[in-house]
């Protein structure tokens, strides 16, 4: 089912304006807190009426500031998994179920069963809610969701209350789930990790505005903004001023960097004097064996620094590489047991190369 | 021993309280769920009857439903009521003291159910009045019984306001309290004696019904 929306709304001087559209697909909004994602999802349930604008399930406008169009919530057949889950408490699993599948007895026990099964929660029908685990809940929210049939399915943080050794399976439980029922849904997430995990389709939030939207690779190595290029965690974020650009290459100047050569990012490049930004992942810088000797074609971007700071974090290493004379600092994860094998520690000069086809220039 | 006092007691106070939930909590629900002007200024004049002393609110009464009322004019002409000096009289007076002992509990246990609950049964196809019904009611009715207890105590123990527009006709309009109060009067130690057992006894049932109520499973 389709779903397309353009909404605005002011509150004091904080303002929503959105629009994006989507069909039988699972959308991550993402962003971090206070960006409006919750609020986005409230006008598309019709629980906050939007200023303006309108909102489009199939080819039913459901709301429309122009022509005064505004269903009530019940008529919108919206899914919506609220944060905290809001679990009736005083009905079993069971009756939570039924209740949103809310049809004749019979069809509904068929029904209910299906989803408890679906949702792993066999055994546990005539459990209340205050004896599930917050994993459980979690399930049978989502039954309870999807036992209305919804047109369009809205989930907002679904895993943000629970543990992180559970969040893995359940994540993989919901995408098993969004097979078996593939309904147009929109996630909405402030974790990079789950973002990255769920979403083929990501739209990045900030703000109350979308800073770009599109396919999961575009968003996280081909970055719109400076801003989205934080968000998705790619902190090696320079910027520099273009001093040539010839055959869909841009040379990039930076104080502290000195002479960056990187890919132009598409057509409509960045003008020789302008100043731009580029960046790189952490994980996709390489350190170069200080005995090697390199050849000219990979002398281009290699970088001396200092290493100020080593952190482990589970398998790899985080080092900050401090160079130049200025306060730049470079970002470089790299697998423990390289790290092992070229013995790096603090205070160790080191050689890293900021391969072209790994550095993204944001063109704006 | 004349029992026609605790007889009429009984009958006000059920009758007023009768009055007070059905009213009391629709005001109560108005209060919980709804953002109107004037809010404030109307949660002020519900919750008044708790601190004006009953005697100022029994003249109010007495001005707004008396011979010389237009309100008292109209009931009797119209409908041949009369409100002053009649057991009716009683009822309103007790109705009024004990609606904001009722609308308090009853607007905290309303809000307590979350909207996002109650958003949720809409989000599954369910009207206004199935989610009443449903998911509103079941979760609160605790505190609106615990109410409805606190407002029968409240109206089996008003004095002031009933004595102001009911009076005290014995076998007519005289309640448990003001019959104690006449048997001190008289010093009929023995009946004020047996009265005051009664009305303390009862008020302590009541309280611990009331409290037994506000021990929620939920």
């Amino acid at each position: 089912m389709d779903l397309g929306f353009d909404i605005k709304k002011s509150f004091g001087e904080f303002r929503i304006d959105v629009s994006l559209s989507l069909n039988d697909d699972l959308l991550v909004l993402f962003g971090p807190s206070g960006a409006g994602k919750t609020l986005i999802l409230k006008m598309i349930s019709g629980i906050v009426a939007p200023d303006e604008g309108y909102v489009t399930i199939g080819s039913e406008k459901v709301f429309d500031s122009k022509t005064g169009v505004a269903r009530p919530i019940r008529e919108r057949k919206i899914g919506y998994l609220f944060q905290d889950y809001a679990l009736f408490p005083h009905m079993t699993v069971f009756e939570n179920i039924a209740y949103g599948a809310g049809a004749k007895q019979g069809a509904v026990e068929a029904k209910v069963k299906e989803l408890v099964s679906l949702t792993r929660l066999t055994g546990l029908e005539e459990r209340y809610p205050r004896e599930l685990s917050g994993g459980q809940k979690q399930r049978c929210a989502l039954a309870r969701t999807l036992a209305s049939e919804p047109r369009v399915l809205l989930l907002d943080e679904p895993f943000s209350a629970l543990d992180y050794q559970v969040r893995e399976k359940l994540r993989a439980d919901l995408l098993r789930i969004h097979d078996a029922y593939p309904i147009t849904t929109i996630l909405v997430t402030h974790d990079l990790e789950e973002a990255f995990m769920l979403g083929r389709r990501i739209a990045v939030i900030n703000n109350g505005r979308i800073e770009q939207s599109g396919l999961r690779e575009d968003v996280f190595y081909r970055p719109a903004t400076r801003d989205v290029a934080r968000f998705i965690g790619t902190r090696n974020i320079f910027t520099g001023t273009v001093a040539g650009v010839n055959e869909g290459q841009v040379i990039i100047t930076n104080p502290d960097l000195g002479v960056i050569k990187a890919f132009m990012p598409g057509e409509g490049g960045p003008l020789i004097g302008a100043e731009v930004s580029f960046c790189i992942r952490p994980e996709e810088i390489l350190v170069i064996r200080p005995d090697k000797v390199l050849d000219s074609k990979v002398q281009d971007n290699i970088i001396e620094g200092e290493i100020v700071s080593a952190t482990g974090k589970g398998s790899t290493q985080v080092l900050f590489l401090k160079v130049g004379t200025g306060d730049t600092l470079i970002k470089v994860e790299l697998p423990n047991f390289v790290v092992r094998k070229l013995s790096l520690a603090i205070g160790r000069l080191i050689r890293v190369s900021l391969k072209r086809e790994n550095i993204w220039v944001i063109n704006r | 021993m004349d029992l026609y006092p605790l007889y009429l007691t009984i009958k006000v106070s059920f009758t007023a309280t009768v009055f007070t939930v059905a009213f009391g909590l629709l005001l109560a629900w108005v209060m919980a769920k709804r953002e109107f002007l004037g809010k404030a200024v109307l949660d002020i004049i519900i919750m008044q009857p708790l601190v004006i002393p009953p005697t100022v609110l029994g003249y109010y009464l007495l001005g707004a439903f008396g011979r010389l009322s237009f309100l008292g004019r109209f009931l009797e002409d119209v409908f041949g009521l009369q409100i002053v000096f009649t057991w009716k009289g009683a009822v309103i007076a007790s109705f009024i003291s004990s609606l904001p002992l009722f609308v308090k509990p009853a607007r905290a246990a309303l809000e307590g159910v979350g909207s996002d609950l109650e958003d949720a049964a809409r989000l599954l196809g369910k009207t206004e009045l199935q989610v009443i019904k449903d998911i509103t009611l079941p979760l609160a009715w605790r505190g609106i019984a615990a109410g409805a207890v606190m407002a029968f105590a409240r109206a089996t123990g008003e004095f002031g306001a009933t004595l102001m527009v009911a009076g005290n006709i014995p076998g007519l309009t005289q309640t448990l309290p003001i019959a104690i109060y006449d048997a001190v009067q008289a010093g009929d130690a023995q009946t004020a004696n047996v009265l005051v057992g009664v009305i303390t006894l009862f008020s302590f049932i009541v309280l611990y019904i009331a409290g037994r109520f506000t021990k929620g499973r939920f």
